[in-house]
C-alpha cells in the first residue's frame, strides 16, 4: 500500500483528532492511528475505547489497505518537516512502514490494522441538526461545571434534554449548577442523555467558530457527531442525572442587580484575601449596596470593597467560594446579571439580565456556611 | 485492668410512673400506651402475669389480659424522672451513658465517693431511686456492658445481679441466645437451626462462620460467647437518628389519607432539627402495614438538608414509592440519620440536595 500526500495537510487532520489518543491506553494498539486507504480516500481513525474520533482526508493514491502507525512518533516526525509531499510505503506483511521525504527516509513499524477495536456502527434512533457555534457554546457554558466525581458518574458529564420546544444543556458537580438552554435547537421527540465530558472537550477544540452544520444522531448507547470532514462517536454515560429541577430555588425573594464585570473584578481582588482552600468570601447585602469581603484568619489578611448595586429584599448576609463565582460570572457575557436569594444556606441564582436570541442561561451555586442558621 | 459497670434499669418505668401517680391504678394490670391502635409502650408487672409485653399490639394485650387497663403516656413526667436518677448517677461518676429514659451504663471503676465495691454503689443508688422516686430499679454489676445488662435483666424487678470476673463466661454458656442482648427474634432462629441455642453452642462456632452468616455482627458474637465486650461506657455517645412515627386510628387506604397523616409527622422532626441545629442527610419513611408487615424506603442528598421544603418533597417522594399500596397502612414514620450540627458545618462549603 502507497499513497502521497502533503505533509501539512496530513498533520492538520492528524492534529484534530489526535486528542482523543490517550497517554497510557490499557490496550498498546490504541496508541496508534488507523489509516484505511481506498484509492484516493485516506481515513484516519483515532480511539480511547469510549470515544472515537475519525477524519478523511484526500491522498494520491490508486491502492487500498490498511495500518495501524504509532501517533506520537508519526506526529512529532510530521511537525519537524517542512511543507512537502511525503510518500507512505507500507509493507503489509511486516506492517514495516516508510515515509519519504524530500532529503530522508523514517522507518516506523506500524501494527495489524485487524487488531484495532470496531468503531460503533450509527444505530440511528434520533438525529438533530445544529450549528457548530451553538453547540460550542452550549459545551462551553457549561462544561467548567462538570464534576470530576467518578463516584457520581451521572454528573461526570453535561446532561441533554431534546424537547420540541427547546434543548436543555445541564452540568452541575453537586456545588453549582448550569442550566443552558437553547430555544433554537429541538427535536421531534424528546429524548435524554449524558454525553461525557471528554468528548465534549474534544469536541468543543475541534468544532469550526461558524455555522457549519453538525449532525448529531443518538443510539441508546453512542452519540454520533459529525461536521465537515470529522466524525466523532463516543459512549453515552449510561446513568440516572440527578433531579436537577428539583434543585432549582423557586422563591428567591432577595434580589441583587449588579453590572457583572464590576462584581467580577472586585470578587478577583477580594479573593487574593480569602482562605485558600476555601475561597470563601462573604456578601453583604443591603439596600442598594453591596460589600464583599474575605479574610484568611491564618495569616491575618482582610479586605472588603463596597459595590453600589439595585437591591430588593431583607438584608442579609452570605458566604460563598470566590472561585466558583468568578468561574461563573466569567462565562457570562451580559452586562448586567442578577443574583437571587431566599436565606444565606440555599442556593443563589445567578441570571443574566440581557438575553441573547434563543438562549436562556441559569446558573445556580450552593452557599458556604458562615453561621448556624435555624 | 478490669472495669466496674453498672447498668441500671428501671422497672416497668412508664407503667410505674403512672401508678405512682395515680394509686388507683395500684396492683391493677395497666398498659401505657393507645387502647385501640397503637402498641403497648409498658405493661406493668400485673399485666405481664397474662403474658402483655411492651411492644406488643394493643389489641393483642386485651385478647391475653381483658380487665387491661390502658393508660395514656406522660412523657414529660418520665423525663423528670429520668432527669432525678440521672442526677443520681452523676454524683457516682460523670461516665454515664443513658441508653434511654428508663435505662443508663455506669463505669464505676473509679468513683467520686472513692466507693471500692461495685455491688455496693448500685446498692445504694438502688436506694436513692427508690426513696427520690418511690420507683424500683433493677441493676447489674460486671466488667463489661454486656454482661451488666444480663445481669441487671437477670433478678428483675427490684433486683441486684453481680456476674464477677470468673464467672462471666460460664454465666453466658448457660444462657439461651435468644437473651443475648443484640440477638433479636430472626437471629436467634436462624442460630436455632444451626444448632446455636446457647452461648456454650455459639463459642464452638469460630469467627469466620460467624462472621460469614452474620456478617460483620459475627464478629461481636464471637466474642460475647466469651463473655468479651471492649465497649467503652461513653457518655457523650450522640444521637444517630431522630425520627418519629404514628399509628393511625385507623387504616389508612387513600393517596390523600397518607399524606395527611405523614404531613405532621414531617411537621415533627423537622421542629427537632430547628430546635437543635441538628440536620440530616438521610431520610427514610417507615411504612407498616395492618398485617404488620414494615418496609422502609430512604434516600440521602449529599450534604446535611437543611431546607425544609426539599425536606417534606423527599418525603413525599419516599411515600410516593410505596404506590400502589397493597394494604392498609397502620402506621407511618419518618427518620433522618447520618446527623449533623449546623455549628460543625461553619465555612463548610454547602451541596445541592440530590
Amino acid at each position: 500500500m502507497k499513497f502521497v500526500v502533503s505533509s501539512s495537510v496530513l498533520l492538520k487532520q492528524l492534529s484534530a483528532v489526535n486528542g482523543v489518543i490517550a497517554n497510557n491506553p490499557i490496550m498498546p494498539i490504541l496508541e496508534n492511528f488507523l489509516f484505511q486507504l481506498d484509492q484516493n480516500q485516506l481515513t484516519v481513525t483515532a480511539s480511547d475505547s469510549q470515544t472515537v474520533m475519525i477524519t478523511t482526508l484526500e491522498v494520491e493514491s490508486n491502492e487500498s489497505g490498511a495500518i495501524a502507525v504509532p501517533a506520537r512518533l508519526l506526529l512529532d516526525t510530521l511537525r519537524g518537516l517542512p511543507e512537502q509531499p511525503i510518500t507512505f510505503k507500507v509493507d503489509s506483511e511486516t506492517f514495516g512502514t516508510e515515509i519519504i521525504s524530500e532529503n530522508g527516509r523514517y522507518k516506523l513499524s506500524g501494527e495489524n490494522s485487524i487488531d484495532f477495536p470496531k468503531v460503533p456502527q450509527v444505530a440511528k434512533s434520533l438525529s438533530v441538526q445544529l450549528p457548530a457555534d451553538v453547540l460550542a457554546s452550549a459545551i462551553g457554558n457549561t462544561i467548567f461545571a462538570v464534576s470530576n466525581d467518578d463516584l457520581r458518574p451521572a454528573m461526570t458529564g453535561v446532561y441533554v434534554q431534546l424537547s420540541a420546544e427547546y434543548t436543555n444543556f445541564v452540568a452541575t458537580d453537586g456545588h453549582r449548577l448550569i442550566r443552558y438552554r437553547r430555544s433554537d435547537v429541538k427535536s421531534d421527540y424528546e429524548s435524554t442523555m449524558i454525553i461525557p465530558r471528554k468528548a465534549l472537550n474534544l469536541l468543543k477544540s475541534s468544532l469550526p467558530s461558524d455555522d457549519t452544520t453538525v449532525t448529531a444522531d443518538f443510539s441508546q448507547s453512542n452519540a454520533f457527531f459529525s461536521f465537515n470532514n470529522i466524525r466523532m462517536i463516543c459512549r453515552l454515560i449510561d446513568e440516572r442525572f440527578p433531579d436537577y429541577e428539583n434543585a432549582i430555588p423557586q422563591n428567591n425573594p432577595n434580589v441583587m442587580t449588579i453590572n457583572r464585570m464590576e462584581l467580577l473584578s472586585s470578587l478577583r481582588r477580594i479573593s487574593i484575601y480569602s482562605n485558600k482552600t476555601t475561597h470563601q468570601i462573604r456578601l453583604k447585602l443591603s439596600t442598594n449596596e453591596l460589600i464583599i469581603s474575605a479574610e484568611d484568619l491564618d495569616y491575618s489578611n482582610e479586605a472588603n470593597e463596597r459595590l453600589i448595586c439595585d437591591y430588593e429584599g431583607e438584608e442579609m448576609e452570605i458566604g460563598f467560594n470566590a472561585k466558583f463565582l468568578v468561574e461563573m460570572l466569567g462565562n457570562l457575557s451580559a452586562r448586567m446579571i442578577s443574583l437571587e436569594m431566599s436565606v444565606p444556606n440555599r442556593a443563589g441564582l445567578i441570571i443574566p439580565s440581557e438575553k441573547e436570541e434563543s438562549e436562556d442561561i441559569l446558573m445556580l451555586v450552593m452557599p458556604v456556611m458562615l453561621n448556624s442558621y435555624a | 485492668m478490669i472495669r466496674k459497670i453498672i447498668h441500671i434499669d428501671m422497672d416497668a418505668f412508664y407503667a410505674s410512673v403512672e401508678q405512682r401517680d395515680n394509686p388507683e391504678l395500684r396492683g391493677k394490670p395497666i398498659a401505657v400506651g393507645g387502647s385501640e391502635r397503637g402498641v403497648v409502650a409498658a405493661a406493668s408487672y400485673e399485666a405481664r402475669k397474662f403474658g402483655v409485653r411492651s411492644a406488643m399490639p394493643s389489641k393483642t394485650a386485651l385478647r391475653k389480659c381483658p380487665q387491661l387497663i390502658f393508660v395514656k403516656p406522660h412523657f414529660e413526667n418520665y423525663r423528670a424522672v429520668s432527669y432525678q436518677i440521672r442526677e443520681i448517677f452523676l454524683e457516682y461518676t460523670p461516665l454515664v451513658e443513658p441508653l434511654s429514659l428508663d435505662e443508663a451504663y455506669l463505669d464505676v471503676t473509679e468513683n467520686l465517693k472513692g466507693m471500692s465495691s461495685a455491688t455496693e454503689i448500685a446498692r445504694e443508688i438502688k436506694a436513692r431511686i427508690k426513696e427520690k422516686t418511690q420507683l424500683n430499679a433493677s441493676a447489674g454489676v460486671s466488667y463489661n456492658k454486656f454482661l451488666a445488662k444480663l445481669a441487671s435483666d437477670y433478678k428483675k424487678p427490684d433486683g441486684l445481679f453481680v456476674i464477677k470476673p470468673n464467672q462471666g463466661e460460664a454465666f453466658v454458656e448457660s444462657l439461651p441466645v435468644n437473651l443475648f442482648h443484640g440477638v433479636g427474634r430472626v437471629t436467634a432462629e436462624k442460630m436455632n437451626k444451626m444448632g446455636i441455642f446457647n452461648g456454650a453452642d455459639l463459642k464452638e462456632k469460630d469467627e469466620a462462620f460467624l462472621k460469614k452468616h452474620f456478617g460483620k455482627i459475627g464478629g461481636y458474637y464471637y466474642n460475647i460467647a466469651r463473655a468479651i465486650d471492649n465497649r467503652i461506657v461513653n457518655p457523650e455517645r450522640s444521637r444517630k437518628s431522630v425520627g418519629s412515627e404514628n399509628t393511625f386510628f385507623r387504616d389508612l387506604e387513600t393517596r390523600a389519607e397518607l399524606e395527611s397523616g405523614l404531613e405532621p409527622i414531617i411537621r415533627d422532626v423537622w421542629k427537632y432539627c430547628a430546635k437543635t441545629h441538628i440536620y440530616g442527610r438521610t431520610i427514610t419513611l417507615k411504612v407498616k402495614f395492618l398485617d404488620f408487615h414494615t418496609i422502609t424506603r430512604s434516600k440521602s442528598a449529599l450534604s446535611p438538608i437543611m431546607d425544609k421544603d426539599f425536606f417534606e418533597r423527599i418525603s413525599f417522594e419516599l411515600l410516593e414509592q410505596i404506590y400502589p399500596l397493597p394494604k392498609g397502612v397502620r402506621l407511618l414514620g419518618i427518620s433522618l440519620s447520618n446527623l449533623e450540627s449546623t455549628d460543625d458545618m461553619i465555612g463548610k462549603q454547602l451541596t445541592l440536595a440530590f
